[in-house]
């Protein structure tokens, strides 16, 4: 199964950068894996349609920030678990999941099978390139955690 | 490991807002749009090399890397005195001109025909892109894709990556094009010119055909008599990636007209304790508040204000188009906040026809693209026409080319009064005695929408959108009614 792990996320943005970080990890500790391809992306909406095209199955990681959540904690999500519409405000929010579903509807080949691997930020509103020390801490735990969900 | 349903109104943190304060009879008293912000970019960039911000900058934005990199580029020009030779600029242009018309037709078919494809009574969950591909069907979808895919193949071709381009050096750009490039580019160009005709025949068949779009558009509520702001030509025509700026009052008469060296004589900001944004105003006029006239130093920026600020475009088609615009929308300047749906798609026109001429010129493949340079650095602004408008970089060296200081103003801020001003004066016009139904609501949301404001880049989190969020509060500060759209 062609499998892509995709990272998001900004690596100059406090923790926004987490989910390339926890990648770039799980590139380290998975080196005799050929069927899987590593990519990591500051983008969002549209540009994840022509990342992840033609993969069978998509490991996506990628920073969140919920009103009751603790920094580091990780989520499993899948598309179906998010609850936002695809009308727009502005261009910034085609969001992955309208993505996947105007890929699917213009007939590209979009991944069968999707996980979403969501880690709680603390501060992804300032700039710096170093992730605040309970995030930081997190990542192999999360690397761990998504190489065992394979 | 936990498991949630994500949920933007109750879950998520970071998101716009738009307040909307009621009176006793339930009409609105008052309306404010805040957006959150990042902090502490130019703090970060202290102390680093300027070569470093072309490379910097584009990550403070997913989605307009490529004009960030074309203003950096262009500070540093300023900022180390080099002009670029003709092949170096050539390329620019052509750059920002594919994202030009990649970002403009994707705005236009994601958040403009939304409304009015898909119509204006619709349900929210049906006003999107999957939406308007069930009405004009997915070929129509696949021509979007395709016409936005080759614009990024080219803007690959000449900088490296699409998201975070890495050519823009002081004095030029890294790489010179082969004619092979030039095959592919013309290709690109060929197909955005013959796509961009057929989005404005779109625009033209489904909203100037509809009486009752042409009255939303041309109505008292979407409308702002402000000033004007952009980039034109020697001969005053629009122009993204070089020139003058200038500056039309509200009857359209020439305010100012300035280098962008000298921007801070003519471009001041205003803080507002409820907001993180800062408002932009014209300093010679002055804060006078959200409010518009010509006493009031609010002014506009991106499609409206382009348009507006020219005398015209630099290529035929797009030429034709803008005549039109100003014929059927009752001269110039047009205040109407909504036709920048309308203008957006004709700078696409242009945007592509440009990219079509300079894939043509001579000089476009000479390896000569970079001037060394040589002076010490001081100061270096480089201005440049963003989608969403007019972009600054300013930045300030020690000898050794180190930063010192670090001021940008982002196309949106220029924004931001007007578009306060327009959530204000819709919520006003449209919500009377405390009647508020889902469809006045959007109508109040299109009041700002059509700047396509860039409420900051936390949408790099997921879900990877925005929520915004529209409070109502009764007189005593009650919430009464909380919606996202």
């Amino acid at each position: 199964m062609k499998t892509l792990i995709f990272g998001l996320g900004n690596t100059i943005l406090t923790d926004d950068g987490v989910g390339i970080k926890v990648v770039r990890e799980l590139k380290k500790m998975m080196e005799e894996h050929p069927e899987i391809e590593f990519k990591e992306g500051s983008v969002g909406g549209l540009s994840i349609l022509d990342e992840i095209e033609g993969f069978d199955r998509l490991v996506l990681v990628d920073s969140i920030k919920t009103a009751d959540g603790k920094p580091g904690e990780v989520y499993r999500l899948s598309p179906e678990d998010f609850n936002t519409p695809a009308h727009l405000i502005n261009a910034h929010g085609v969001d992955f999941v309208t993505a996947v579903k105007l890929g699917r509807k213009l007939g590209y080949k979009m991944p069968e099978i999707i996980d979403i691997y969501a880690v709680q930020v603390k501060d992804n509103v300032t700039f710096s390139k170093e992730c605040t020390s309970d995030v930081q801490a997190s990542i192999p735990g999360i690397a761990d955690v998504i190489m065992e969900g394979l | 490991m936990k498991r949630i349903t994500i949920d933007p109104i109750t879950r998520l943190e970071g998101h716009g807002k738009i307040e909307i304060f009621l009176d006793d009879e339930g009409n609105v008293k008052n309306a404010y749009l805040q957006v959150p912000e990042l902090r502490g970019f130019e703090k970060f960039c202290e102390g680093r090399a300027a070569e470093e911000m072309p490379r910097l900058t584009p990550k403070i934005c997913g989605v307009c890397p490529t004009t960030h990199h074309m203003a950096s580029s262009k500070a540093l020009d300023d900022l180390y005195e080099v002009d670029p030779p003709l092949p170096a600029r050539i390329i620019r242009e052509l750059m920002n001109s594919a994202f030009m018309m990649e970002d403009h037709t994707l705005h236009f078919f994601f958040l403009g025909a939304p409304e009015f494809v898909v119509g204006l009574d619709a349900p929210a969950a049906q006003r999107n892109i999957l939406g308007v591909i069930e009405k004009v069907g997915v070929e129509i979808g696949k021509k979007v894709i395709d016409a936005r895919k080759r614009c990024r193949q080219v803007i690959t071709l000449i900088g490296g990556r699409v998201i975070h381009p890495v050519c823009g050096l002081p004095g030029g750009v890294s790489k010179a094009l082969t004619e092979d490039d030039r095959t592919q580019i013309i290709d690109a160009a060929r197909n955005a010119v013959e796509f961009t005709q057929f989005a404005l025949k779109l625009f033209d068949d489904v909203v100037l055909a509809n009486q009752e779009y042409v009255d939303v558009i041309l109505g008292d509520v979407y409308k702002h008599r402000t000033y004007y702001m952009g980039l034109v030509d020697s001969n005053n025509k629009v122009n993204f990636y070089d020139g003058m700026i200038r500056v039309v009052d509200p009857d359209g008469v020439e305010f100012a007209k300035f280098k962008p060296r000298d921007y801070l004589d003519h471009v001041a900001e205003h803080v507002e304790p409820w907001t993180y944004a800062r408002c932009t105003y014209l300093k010679k006029i002055g804060w006078k508040g959200f409010v518009d006239g010509k006493d009031s130093g609010v002014f506009r920026v991106a499609p409206l204000a382009r348009l507006n600020v020219s005398d015209g475009m630099a290529t035929p088609l797009a030429q034709e188009h803008y005549e039109r615009y100003f014929d059927v929308l009752g001269g110039k300047p047009v205040h109407n906040t909504l036709a920048t749906h309308w203008a957006r798609l004709i700078e696409a026109l242009y945007a592509s026809e440009r990219m079509l001429e300079l894939a043509q010129h001579s000089e476009l493949t000479n390896p000569d693209v970079r001037t060394i340079p040589t002076r010490t650095p001081v100061k270096g602004i480089g201005v440049v026409e963003a989608p969403r408008g007019t972009l600054y970089h300013h930045y300030e060296t020690d000898e050794r080319g180190v930063l010192t200081a670090v001021n940008l103003i982002v196309a949106t801020q220029n924004n931001i009064a007007a578009m306060n001003m327009s959530v204000q004066k819709a919520a006003r016009m449209l919500i009377k005695n405390g009647e508020i139904s889902d469809k006045l609501l959007n109508m109040v949301e299109m009041a700002f929408r059509a700047y396509d404001p860039c409420l900051a880049c936390t949408t790099h989190s997921l879900p990877g959108q925005m929520p915004l969020i529209i409070t109502i509060h009764n007189p005593e500060g009650e919430i009464v009614k909380t919606l996202t759209q």
